[in-house]
Order: C-alpha cells, then structure tokens, then sequence
C-alpha cells in the first residue's frame, strides 16, 4: 500500500516500513537495544529525506524507550536523581545537535557527517560484540551482575566541581560528568537519530561507577526525554517530524517488540548476538562502500532556499 | 469513455469555436488531490483547433531555486565539495508535441515560449561562472530531475481523434511538487506560433495530509507534542500489554 508522507512529501510503501520496523522492533525486544541504528539508514536508504529519517526516528525511539522503562521503574531499577542530571545535559545536547545538524545541512554535508558517524559506531559495536561471541566461547564468563561497582574513578573526574550527592548509585560525584555522559547522547540522538544506549551504558559503568542493576534502567529513563526533546526540536527548528511515517514506525516497533520479547526466550543469546554483530556490519560495509566508491552519480539536487 | 468525452467536448466547443477561436483547450480536471493514499496521477488535456498547423503543449511548475552539488574525492572519501545555484528552475517541468520535435521548434520559438527541454535555460546565482563547468552543472541538474520523474525524457505524443480534436496526457509523480501549475497549449504553423492558450492546476495536499502539513507548520510545538505524547501513550500500551500477558 502506497501511502504519501505529508511532510516528507513523497510516496512510500507502508508494507515494506511496517516490516522493517517490526523486524528492529523484534531484535529491542530480543536483545534490549532501541534499533534507532538500523532504521534510520534503512529510511534514509529508501530516499527519505535525512533530516525526516532523524527526526522522526527519534519519536519511534520515544516510544520504545517508554515501553522498556517501564519494566526498570516497576522493578525499582531506575537511579531518578541521576536521570534527571543527565537528561538535562541530554535536553541541552539535542539542542546542540539540531543546530550541529543545521550547520551540516548548510553545507550539504548531512548525508556524508551522518554516514561517516554511522561507519565509526556501527563498526565498532559490531566488532565489540562479534569478540564477545567469540570469546565467550572460549572462555567461561564471570557472573558480572554486581550490586557495587569497584571501579576505582579516575582523579580528572573526582577533581571535578559541582559535587553531588546521589544516593541510589550510592555516588558522590561532579553533576559535569552524567551531565556530560547524558550532553553526547542528546547529540547523538539529534543528529544520528537514535537513543545512544550502547554508548551510555558502557559510559555509565566505566566512567560513571554506577552499579550495573541500575544502569539500563537509568539510561532508558534518560532516553526518553532525550529523544523526546529530540523529536520536539526537529519539529520546531526544522518541521521534519512525519506524523505519518511516525505513527507506521511506532506501530511496527511496538507489534515488533512484543514479538521479540516473547521470542527472547527461546533464542539462543550467543548465537543471536553473531546474527546481530553480522548485521549490524553488514550495515556498516555497506555505508563506508557508498563513501568510498565512486558513485555512479556524483551530482546531487537540493530545492529551496 | 473516448467518444463520450468527444462528444461533451463537441458540445462544450463548437458554440465557443463559431466565434472565430483558433485552439480550445481544457483539462479532465483542474486540481491534483494529494491524499494519503496518492500515488501519482495522470493529467488529460483535450482540445480542437481550427486551423492547419502543429500542437505543442507544455506543463510547468512553479519556480524555486535549485542547488547542484557535485561530490568528489577528498582523502580517498566521496563528500559534497563544489556547488551552483541556479535561479527559478520549474520544479516540475513536461510537455507534449503533435510532430517530431525538429518539424516544430526552431531556436527563436524555444527561446521565446519555453517548448522543449533544450529551451531551458537555468541561470546561476552570481556571474563570472566557468563555461564548461555550468553546462556540467545544468546537465546534471536535468539528468537528476529526470531520474526524480520531475523533467521529461523525450516530449510526449498528442494525439488526434479526428482532424481538429487532440487529446494528451501527463503524468504527475508520487513526489510531485504542491503548487499552481502553468498548462500552455500553442498551435504552430511554418515556424510561428500562430495561437497560444493558457491554463492552470493547483496541486496540492488535501484532506488529512493538508490538515498535517498546516498543523506542523503552523503550530509545530503543539504538532511534535501531540507526537510525543502519542509515542508515549503507545509505549505504555505496549508495555500494559506485555504485563497482562505475563
């Protein structure tokens, strides 16, 4: 079924957009990720315009972010006062990132920024969890899940100022660093649309210190607002929201994710991890050979002021 | 159908033609309807001339600037790096003609009334631009709005239902550009345009797609809260889901 995106202004295939979102929908609910990494080049590769693809990702990942949050919350697994340090720094990065984005659409280079980015994370998650499978199969894996985290927190970041207290994480630290941890997701998510958790989460066990239990929860919560101003800030600054394409995305990712969720169960984690690592650097060859290959057709059409 | 519309044309026109018109033109309709389920649209025309000579029809959009951008290498990666603007390039441009497009056009006709593609002429912003370079440039313009569907590849046919009925047809794209549109119809005899007709479309968004487009554009804080709130409303459905199955 054809249907035509007011905003976008052009006709897409609601069928093929439905499946692809419910197939990224079924991975976040396999595997716990938002998928804002696969859908946006995927909109992006079937002609919607960058800047539509982003922002309206961005209110796909609202939803998924709600839908896992609230598991975490129920459980009592969210730190609220760290959340909403870092969600400011996220609030004040997605600004930053409609404007850094502004400024690649003004000189034309929106498509090569958000490809070059996509390359370097994709290209490293996928590595990171392809050496994971790979070892975990060698070596036997520590039961990780620790209520403390006994990292030692490096002197740049205890010297710090803004010190503040927070008790669920049990930490006292400078509000700088969640802040600044939360700042380069709300980029991320202004630009790259997508939430950053796989960025996050390692930036909140390793740099942070925040005992593990809490930390998908918190970033979730973070992600929400984040993504949220997101989508707020694309629609005001750059009227590149698609109600539309938003509501076929929102429906697929959700349809997607009870799928996945029930399916979890009987996936194998290992052997699911390879498919995804595969995949996810499939996207990313993919990406870095339309940078690196000469294109057929060098010369591009942009309409309006 | 065919003979249908021939004979609401005769009726419509022979009283008008009496009058000493030369070439009358209408459309099957005089509005594109973009609906949420619009997948392009086709655009009769039908029109009777009454006098000896060939018919050129020619559809424009309206005009807006369009920036070419040429990617090269630059440490072994292909990114944007030169541009040129060209002023008021129709955002959609097609055009029909009754005989091969040498028996018609000469320079001067295309220079004068817009016929062809050849007659298109895009004018960069700023002078003092190389040569070689602009015709670069606006080829690839062409050749990109081609690959769009916005500009034609060769001229389309007219075709005659009789000596003096003619009928064509154009095709507007999924991605067709909103806006009025300009519809000429000239009749040409041994190298002059002998009559011209004009006549306009409004292409536009109508229904739920219009109301969207108004809403995100004229309130679109609102418009992004709505969204928002929809994301999340589905979120926690999914969610209220997910725990009643447990």
């Amino acid at each position: 079924m054809q249907v035509h995106l007011p905003i976008a202004e052009m006709s897409i295939s609601a069928e093929i957009i439905f499946l692809v979102s419910a197939f990224v929908g079924f991975l976040s609910g396999v595997f716990g990720i938002g998928g804002g990494f696969l859908t946006t080049p995927f909109l992006i590769f079937t002609g919607i315009p960058p800047g539509v693809a982003v922002g309206t990702q961005a209110s796909q990942l609202v939803a998924s972010s709600v839908s896992g949050a609230i598991g975490h919350w129920r459980r009592n697994n969210v730190d609220i006062k760290m959340g909403l340090v870092m969600l400011i720094g996220g609030v004040i990065g997605s600004f930053v990132g409609i404007m850094i984005f502004k400024l690649l659409q003004h000189f034309g280079q929106v498509d090569f920024a958000i490809s070059i980015l996509y390359v370097v994370l994709l290209s490293s998650i996928g590595i990171m969890m392809l050496s994971e499978t790979v070892f975990s199969k060698f070596f036997k894996k520590k039961n990780v899940r620790k209520e403390f985290n006994t990292l030692k927190i490096s002197p740049f970041i205890s010297s710090l100022p803004y010190k503040m207290r927070f008790p669920r994480s049990k930490l006292f630290i400078s509000a700088l660093v969640p802040g600044g941890i939360g700042f380069i997701g709300g980029i991320l998510a202004s630009v790259l649309g997508i939430g950053g958790g796989f960025l996050l989460v390692p930036a909140m066990i390793y740099i942070l210190g925040m005992p593990i239990l809490l930390v998908a929860g918190t970033s979730l919560f973070q992600i929400i607002f984040t993504t949220a101003s997101a989508t707020i800030m694309h629609a005001v600054f750059n009227n590149t929201v698609d109600m539309v394409l938003a509501l076929i995305l929102i429906l697929g990712g959700v349809i997607g994710a009870q799928i996945g969720i029930s399916a979890a169960k009987y996936v194998k984690p290992a052997q699911a991890r390879l498919i995804m690592a595969i995949m996810v650097l499939l996207v990313a060859m993919q990406l870095s050979y339309q940078l690196l290959v000469e294109p057929s057709e060098l010369f591009s059409t942009l309409v309006g002021p | 159908m065919r003979v249908f519309i021939v004979l609401v044309l005769l009726f419509v026109c022979v009283p008008v033609t009496a009058q000493d018109r030369v070439l009358t033109v209408d459309l099957a309709r005089d509005s594109v309807d973009i609906t949420t389920g619009f997948d392009g649209a086709h655009l009769s025309l039908f029109g009777e001339k009454n006098k000896n000579g060939d018919v050129a029809v020619v559809i424009k959009g309206p005009l807006k600037d369009v920036l070419v951008r040429r990617k090269s290498s630059f440490l072994g990666i292909w990114m944007n790096r030169e541009s040129i603007r060209f002023k008021d390039v129709p955002r959609f441009y097609d055009y029909a003609l009754s005989n091969s497009e040498d028996n018609i056009l000469n320079d001067s006709m295309r220079e004068e009334h817009d016929i062809g593609l050849k007659a298109l002429r895009f004018k960069p912003e700023g002078d003092a631009l190389d040569a070689e370079k602009l015709k670069t440039f606006s080829q690839a313009l062409v050749r990109n709005k081609q690959a769009e569907g916005l500009f034609p590849i060769e001229a389309r046919d007219i075709i005659f239902l009789s000596d003096t009925f003619f009928k064509t047809e154009f095709y507007v794209p999924s991605n067709v550009p909103t806006g009025q549109y300009v519809i000429e119809t000239f009749l040409i005899d041994g190298g002059n345009v002998v009559d011209k007709h004009e006549t306009n479309v409004k292409v536009a968004q109508v229904g739920f797609n219009s109301n969207v487009y108004m809403f995100a554009h004229s309130y679109s804080f609102a418009y992004a809260l709505l969204i928002v709130f929809i994301a999340v409303l589905a979120g926690w459905l999914s969610n209220a889901v997910r725990q009643k199955n447990k």
